[in-house]
């Protein structure tokens, strides 16, 4: 063979290395297409939602102050506030609960369960409210006896509740759920074997590692149910300074032609919207933090140098 | 402490993970359960530690003639090193390794100075003392192996389990650990099971060794018996001198 021939590397430019053509949608198609989005956004999301404050401060701040004085939307709220405080807590036992069984045993039915947990996700909420109708309102199947034993449901606090806690049943489950999957056991069966009974494992071990995965759930869970409307008006029937939750409030207002009041109203939940919003991508920031410490977890068992 | 097993069986749906087990370990035995995987014998490990139970039947296990058969894992405390360590990633190496300790029960809890002074010895041993407030996250894969170790031997075991102890680290670390735990086990003389799927390192750690194969005890003896006389096919096709593996067959 001969001398070794030197090879040559075509010179690149730079901006070809940055973007390559054959991917790339011509100019014209690109920006109509992110001016189409764009457009869409404001339309549909940012418009709304100015609005809504401007109509809320269209009296200023006299006309807020006279909105909050209402002692229905005061009641409203009051209303909105124990029911989340009901509710919440619950799904999070629950939830708590049903990721654990779900992720840590095997039973036959394990599978129809995880479906059934996602059911309020696939039906809507008045129809679920109506199922509850039918089981407890006065013709429905346990309502006369429940109603003959002064327990009312239908129409009362107990349902806004019901309404609320089917609604909001599956988040912080479905939130758990994965994470508790890629965790697995075996931190679990660490503190077993080291003596540590049931309730200190949960306490000490299952529940810090899902710590901002249950947060999270939580606060979706809370703002979906502070926002619930169509399970609890059929339900709970928006009775006005009974049952009249925040959303039903507004709603009452608007019908009352108080469009300053209705939309001071629309704007606390707004509020709490953007609040959620703000906690959410944090909380979903830590978590995914987590979920990539477990996964790393299993990955990282070369050997990097102390 | 010594450990009687007998008549262990146990299937997962229709597969056999073991059948009719019995087996006699002594008190300050080293014994290895080596067996290709699948072969069953993490299953064991974790039926002795009481991490899993074993089918209905006539099963039982003894702790020092003591029958632990029903008890549950928490009460049996044996020393339990995880094949990829399970470390408790939300605390530091101190936490992890004090763990054991502050679990116990008000009564026999001990102050948090004992605790303090256990947990330094513990890291004194395995030289993580710099460690201490590190996460697992931050240490390398035999720095993690160390404080699993010091975490199972917190809480005093009458007996070690090893699951794979060394099958996660590299070459040189994997050496290094097998002779710390050989001249660890000879100080202490703590009857200790390792699960390993290497011969060489059961050879080279045990006082003797146990051979699995599909679900069964195939032989059990000292390294140099099992070498020399190995009881079936099985063994001497897992220990790789198989029939056409005569020492003239290759020319």
């Amino acid at each position: 063979m001969s001398a070794v021939v030197p090879l040559t590397i075509a010179p690149v430019k730079p901006s070809a290395l940055r973007t390559n053509a054959a991917r790339t949608e011509p100019p014209l198609i690109r920006w109509t297409l992110i001016g189409l989005a764009i457009a869409f956004i404001v339309l549909v999301l940012i418009f709304p939602l100015l609005t809504i404050f401007h109509e809320a401060f269209s009296k200023g701040w006299a006309g807020l102050r006279t909105a909050y004085s209402d002692p229905g939307t005061l009641e409203s709220i009051h209303l909105t506030l124990t029911v989340a405080a009901i509710a919440v807590p619950f799904n999070a036992l629950f939830g708590l609960a049903a990721a654990w069984l779900i992720t840590r045993f095997d039973f036959r039915g394990k599978r129809f369960l995880e479906v059934l947990i996602d059911l309020p996700i696939w039906i809507s909420p008045v129809v679920g409210g109506l199922v509850f109708l039918l089981l407890f309102g006065r013709q429905g199947l346990f309502g006369p006896w429940l109603i003959d034993h002064g327990i009312k449901i239908a129409f009362a606090l107990p349902g806004l509740v019901l309404g609320t806690v089917f609604v909001t049943f599956p988040y912080i489950a479905r939130n758990l759920i994965p994470l508790m999957e890629s965790q697995g056991r075996g931190e679990e069966e660490a503190a077993i074997s080291l003596g540590a009974r049931g309730w200190q494992v949960f306490l000490l071990v299952t529940l810090p590692r899902v710590k901002w995965a249950l947060l999270y759930g939580l606060v979706l869970c809370n703002a979906r149910a502070m926002g619930e409307f169509g399970a609890v008006t059929v339900l709970a029937g928006n009775v006005r300074g009974l049952t009249s939750t925040m959303p039903l409030q507004v709603e009452n207002l608007y019908n009352d032609y108080h469009l300053a009041a209705a939309f001071a109203l629309a704007s606390l939940l707004t509020l709490l919207g953007i609040v959620t919003l703000i906690l959410k991508t944090f909380i979903e920031w830590r978590t995914r933090r987590d979920l990539a410490a477990a996964v790393a977890e299993d990955d990282s068992l070369s050997e990097p140098t102390p | 402490m010594s450990i009687r097993i007998a008549a262990i069986n146990k299937s997962f749906g229709k597969f056999s993970a073991l059948r009719d087990i019995d087996l006699e370990i002594r008190p300050g035995e080293l014994l290895a359960l080596l067996g290709p995987s699948g072969s069953g014998k993490t299953t064991l490990l974790r039926i002795i530690a009481g991490l899993e139970s074993p089918d209905d039947g006539p099963a039982r296990i003894e702790f020092d003639g003591i029958d632990v058969t029903t008890q549950s894992a928490y009460e049996r405390k044996a020393g339990f090193v995880f094949q990829h360590y399970a470390l408790f990633q939300h605390m530091n190496v101190f936490e992890n390794i004090a763990f054991g300790l502050r679990v116990r029960p008000k009564k026999v809890r001990p102050p948090e100075e004992a605790i303090a002074k256990r947990v330094h010895e513990l890291l004194e041993l395995i030289r993580l003392v710099p460690f201490a407030k590190r996460f697992p996250s931050q240490l390398s894969g035999g720095q993690r192996q160390r404080v699993a170790l010091a975490r199972a031997l917190a809480i005093a075991p009458q007996i070690l389990l090893l699951d794979e102890p060394f099958g996660a680290l590299d070459a040189r670390v994997r050496l290094e650990l097998c002779q710390w735990l050989r001249a660890f086990h000879d100080e202490t003389k703590i009857t200790s099971l390792f699960v390993t799927h290497d011969q060489e390192e059961a050879f080279r750690l045990a006082d003797r060794v146990v051979i699995f194969g599909e679900g069964r005890i195939r032989q059990i003896g000292t390294p140099e018996h099992v070498r020399t006389a190995p009881a079936d096919d099985f063994v001497r096709n897992f220990l790789g001198f198989g029939e056409d593996m005569h020492p003239g067959a290759i020319v």
